[in-house]
């Protein structure tokens, strides 16, 4: 922090002291891709999300990396660097570190910075900088794909040895009100990218040569020794080599390869939630790596338990995280606080009848239900649903359980703050609730899963069956844990339930929206999703 | 208001005879369903203790079919009709009390409320005739 503080001081004051009106610099210009849909979706919030990065990413990567951050627009910034290796440092850090934020939010919400670096004599003021290389920096910005950094002949030059990482020549191009031709480069933040399968290949190729080479000789070895017998089993010479295979290639193999050292040396960064340098940022966009709490693994696939056979529900592993739960709506939803969820997993559907009737079949739960195997369980008070979980951990000894209220919520937001996970106002056909779609009421709901998933790829959170969680029912908030565990007291009359259903209005369904019932009655749009401990 | 209810109970038990089709358990036909506190009018402040008075039929808890027995609803500020082949809805201006509960906690914002009490059955379906209470105003300071 002091060492920042120093370079602040010092390389802040010394640009504006010496009047230098032209000066050859490496130009960085970045800017948000998708910028006027992000504040459509949300302004204030992107907003806010935009000038915190600039706050705690972007201008102290600057600085880290001896730069000047000459100017911000509303949605990008121009800073200007003596060296251009650290220019394109800077840029890499950056790109990689709005990787990791974007880690904890929804595909759509993500804020992505295009790069554009250009070497160029330019026009320096103190609160601007002009000149054509200014303009190229930001033709090359407007052509970059969203996370990556596109960098200038010029500069490629200068960084090419120097600075470790993969360049993708994209050839000559014509940028607009620029006369010349420039040659653009993009640069890969992680070398091997490019020639990770030639050195695999290589690899594979030294290793197969070693183990050929063993085998003869071994086989010489062998026929040395054994031949003075005239042993009948020679048939068997091979098999030897394998035995003595392990000593011979491993030297021979750990000399081709100091290959993956270079990578360190891309930049010595703050990685913080960043993910691994990704074989190309191309592929980053491809394989949404998403919300801190993704549907990476649909653990729980239909599983056969080979000991009981039993159809598990889905799940979904969520990684748990930080968000503002409650809201101001309803009484009962405040006071809006900060609350903690450790990672767990979340069933991807209510449970259906399907599922609640193998139980039934067990006789560990209370009645069979009659209906479509694939509609969520209803008429289930929070005790059937009790029954329903400790069935399921016991027969597949895993710590199956009723989520807890903050559980239920953090999951149900997929990672938004606003009303609905997909934003502040209402759109039919999203939910299944009373008069706000155009399925028809009817006696069941909808069978689970035919609306959209959530950001987090869980079905109905929201309409459809409510569902019971663990918590005993509290009028508010009011003295609540933080930690995301359920809010329980020994004998409580009644529990929470959520999503609202689909004989309730859209108000129901919102993610914040909490109401109770008696702990042991059953009511039919009463149904229940199940948790899982990791 | 008072005679409004009561010319729709009359033409609910007109409709007996031809009641069949419908969900609902018969209702002893003298069953009457009231409000013990508060009263119709009754100016009260904060918080208060609801009461429920039912003559003629018993309480029970929800899902126990016992005949001649139901459970207490109470709709708070509720104008829609109940529809006599579905389930009381379950919301927030659809109070249930499944459990057996004859009185309840109830707070309410300042202003006018009104509050009626529904008996249903074992489903939570009304009776048939619907067994209701007078729909009374009530005033929150």
């Amino acid at each position: 922090m002091a060492e920042i503080r120093k370079f602040k001081s010092g390389r802040a004051g010394e640009p504006s002291s010496e009047p230098t009106p032209r000066r050859l610099a490496a130009i960085v210009a970045g800017d948000i891709s998708g910028y006027s849909r992000l504040m459509q979706i949300d302004e204030e919030g992107t907003h806010t999300r935009v000038k915190r990065i600039e706050r705690d990413l972007i201008e102290p990567s600057i600085v880290e990396h001896h730069g000047k951050l000459v100017k911000t627009t509303g949605d990008g910034f121009i800073a200007i660097f003596d060296s251009p290796v650290e220019a394109v440092r800077c840029s890499i850090v950056i790109q990689q570190n709005v990787v990791g934020r974007n880690a904890s939010l929804p595909k759509h919400h993500w804020i992505e910075y295009r790069i554009g670096v250009n070497l160029g004599d330019v026009i320096i003021e103190t609160d601007d900088v002009y000149g054509d290389g200014v303009n190229i920096a930001t033709r090359l910005e407007g052509i970059a794909r969203p996370g990556e950094v596109y960098i200038s002949g010029g500069i490629y030059e200068q960084i090419k040895h120097k600075l470790v990482c993969g360049y993708e020549s994209l050839g000559d191009r014509k940028v607009k009100n620029i006369t010349d031709p420039v040659r653009v480069y993009r640069v890969l933040p992680d070398p091997s990218a490019l020639h990770q399968n030639r050195k695999r290949r290589e690899r594979i190729l030294a290793l197969l040569l070693g183990l050929a080479l063993l085998i003869i000789a071994g086989g010489t070895l062998w026929q040395m020794l054994w031949q003075p017998r005239k042993s009948a089993n020679q048939a068997s010479a091979p098999v030897s080599s394998p035995v003595e295979a392990p000593k011979v290639p491993a030297p021979a193999l750990t000399s081709p390869p100091p290959l993956p050292k270079p990578a360190p040396t891309i930049a010595p960064i703050q990685q913080q939630a960043a993910p691994q340098p990704e074989p190309s940022p191309a592929s980053k966009q491809a394989a949404p790596l998403p919300p801190s709490a993704s549907p990476v693994t649909p653990a729980g696939q239909p599983t056969t338990q080979a000991a009981a056979s039993i159809r598990e529900p889905e799940i979904v592993s969520l990684r748990g995280g930080s968000f503002a739960m409650g809201s101001n709506e309803d009484a009962s939803e405040k006071p809006v606080r900060q609350v903690t969820v450790k990672p767990f997993a979340m069933g991807k559907f209510p449970v259906s009848v399907q599922e609640w009737n193998a139980c039934a079949a067990a006789k560990a739960c209370g009645f069979t239900a009659t209906g479509k195997d694939d509609a969520p369980i209803t008429n289930i008070s929070w005790n059937d649903a009790k029954q329903y979980v400790a069935w399921l951990a016991e027969t597949t000894r895993k710590p199956y359980r009723l989520p807890s209220e903050a559980e239920w919520e953090y999951a149900a937001r997929g990672g938004t703050q606003t009303r609905y996970w997909w934003g502040d106002q209402f759109q039919a056909g999203m939910v299944n609730c009373r008069n706000c779609s155009d399925i028809p009421a009817s006696d069941q709901p909808v069978k689970v899963g035919s609306l959209k998933p959530n950001p987090f790829g869980l079905f109905d959170m929201g309409g459809g069956v409510d569902q019971w969680v663990e918590d005993c029912w509290h009028k508010t908030y009011q003295g609540g844990p933080a930690d995301g565990s359920a809010w329980v007291e020994n004998e409580c009359p009644s529990r929470v339930i959520r999503s609202g259903s689909w004989r309730k209005d859209s108000g129901y369904a919102r993610a914040s929206s909490r109401g109770s019932y008696d702990t042991n009655v059953r009511y039919p749009t009463h149904g229940f999703r199940i948790a899982l401990s990791p | 208001m008072k005679f409004m209810q009561w010319t729709v109970l009359a033409a609910a038990l007109t409709c007996l005879p031809f009641a069949a089709l419908a969900q609902g358990k018969p209702a002893h036909k003298d069953a009457l369903l009231y409000f013990v506190w508060p009263q119709n009018g009754a100016v009260i402040k904060g918080g208060f203790w609801c009461r429920f008075g039912l003559r003629n039929m018993g309480v029970t808890h929800a899902g126990d079919n016992y005949a001649n027995s139901g459970h207490h609803h109470l709709l708070v500020d509720v104008n829609e009709p109940l529809n006599p082949k579905e389930p009381i809805p379950q919301d927030k201006s659809h109070l249930h009390f499944g459990a057996g509960q004859t009185e309840a906690r109830i707070e309410l914002p300042p202003g006018k409320h009104t509050l009626q009490l529904v008996l249903g059955d074992a489903e939570h379906y009304p009776f048939n005739p619907p067994v209701v209470s007078q729909k009374i105003t009530i005033t929150v300071r």
